[in-house]
């Protein structure tokens, strides 16, 4: 279960690492950066008592911001986790050899539809929130 | 009638709740069964228990054998959600790619996929992406993209959720002329009513009642018991 989340991120931060190699300025640590802070959140979602947090902080304090941030970061973990799922299902449903011709093909397609999703998720999640007055 | 598909003693829990108890029924060869019930009843996790994809007690056969990739295969299932199906740069890619990974000719494969695009009023968007399609056309997209390889057996979550009275009616004709068994999940009545002979009525992860569609589906107290109406 965790690898299938983890594939995206992986797929991402494999990308950053090869842009970086072949652009010649010197690699960076973000690619592992990214991998690591996703596992963090991940590890974080299941210990923190989500719950409870809200309702515990003042509204307008920096410690709501945390929370507030905290929230958001999870909660578009679990979206990226449950779409990616779905998709590497749907996708599996339609190959009937699962190393048959086009299987690496959609496979790649498949990812790199779910980093463009996450990418429309987040600015009309962030429209939502503009309009519900939240953001700067 | 050969059972294409035969789920006993079903059951499902996500997370600490208990969300199907129990499920047990069977469909034959050709036969066309509506999975009818309120929001949060359990339509979709039994579509996806079924298909082997959420963890799940009892058992599931697919055409007479343990659910296998084969089997699996020879389903046409359509999620709730289009766009998890929808992934590639083209609709017509995203139709051939089951053809073409099963080993057929990339002409008659294309062939078949135009075909399907126009049996859902696709014709003329084979070269498009799914993302630049409205919501509904992305369902009769998703659609046309199990029909095109002729599945045994026809499993549809919602399929008229965002299609206007049109699209409805079109799709209630080509459903109808389909002479392939399929499970249709939906609380649209007067849309399985038209194309469903049989219903299941779930209530709370439980089957309510299971009997022809007409008297199910026209029994307002049945439904209203079931928190439909
Ligand atoms: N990941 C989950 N963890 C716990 N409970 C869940 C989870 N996913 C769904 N449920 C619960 O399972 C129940 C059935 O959900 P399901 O999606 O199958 O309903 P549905 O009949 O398809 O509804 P709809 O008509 O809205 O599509 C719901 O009550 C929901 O709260
Ligand atoms: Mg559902």
């Amino acid at each position: 279960m965790i690898l299938r989340r983890l594939a995206p991120v992986l797929l991402f931060a494999a990308v950053l690492f090869l842009m970086q190699w072949f652009s010649g300025r010197g690699l960076t640590a973000l690619p592992f950066l990214t991998v690591a802070v996703f596992l963090a959140v991940v590890l974080l979602g299941r210990w923190i008592p989500w719950q409870s947090l809200g309702a515990r902080v003042r509204p307008g304090s920096r410690l709501f911001s945390l929370v507030l941030f905290l929230h958001i970061t999870r909660h578009f973990v679990s979206i990226l986790g449950q779409e990616t799922t779905r998709v590497l299902q749907a996708r599996a449903l339609c190959l009937r050899r699962r190393w048959g011709p086009g299987a690496f093909r959609s496979l790649a397609w498949a990812l790199a539809g779910i980093l463009g999703r996450s990418l429309v998720r987040a600015e009309r999640f962030y429209a939502a929130q503009l309009l519900r007055g939240l953001g700067e | 009638m050969k059972p294409v598909l035969e789920v006993a003693g079903l059951c499902c829990r996500l997370g600490s709740r208990t969300v199907l108890r129990n499920i047990g029924f069977s469909l034959g060869e050709g036969q066309a069964v509506a999975l009818v019930g309120a929001n949060g009843a359990g339509k979709s996790t039994l579509l996806w228990a079924i298909l082997g994809l959420l963890p799940s007690d009892g058992e599931v056969r697919i055409f007479g054998r343990p659910r296998s990739r084969d089997g699996l295969a020879r389903l046409g299932v359509v999620f709730q959600n289009p766009e998890d199906q929808l992934f590639m740069p083209s609709l017509e890619q995203d139709l051939t790619l089951p053809l073409l990974n099963r080993g057929e000719a990339p002409g008659p494969a294309r062939e078949k996929a135009l075909e399907a695009l126009e049996a859902v009023g696709l014709a003329g968007y084979a070269g498009t992406p799914a993302q630049r399609l409205s919501l509904g056309q992305r369902k009769r997209a998703a659609i046309a993209s199990v029909l095109v390889s002729s599945p045994s057996l026809l499993i549809l979550d919602e399929p008229t959720a965002e299609l206007d009275p049109r699209s409805v009616r079109q799709l209630t004709a080509l459903l109808n002329r389909l002479p392939v068994a399929r499970l249709i999940a939906s609380h649209h009545l007067e849309f399985l009513q038209a194309t469903t002979t049989r219903a299941l009525l779930l209530s709370e992860g439980a089957i309510a009642a299971d009997g022809p569609s007409g008297s199910v589906l026209g029994d307002e107290g049945l439904l209203a018991g079931a928190g439909l109406i």
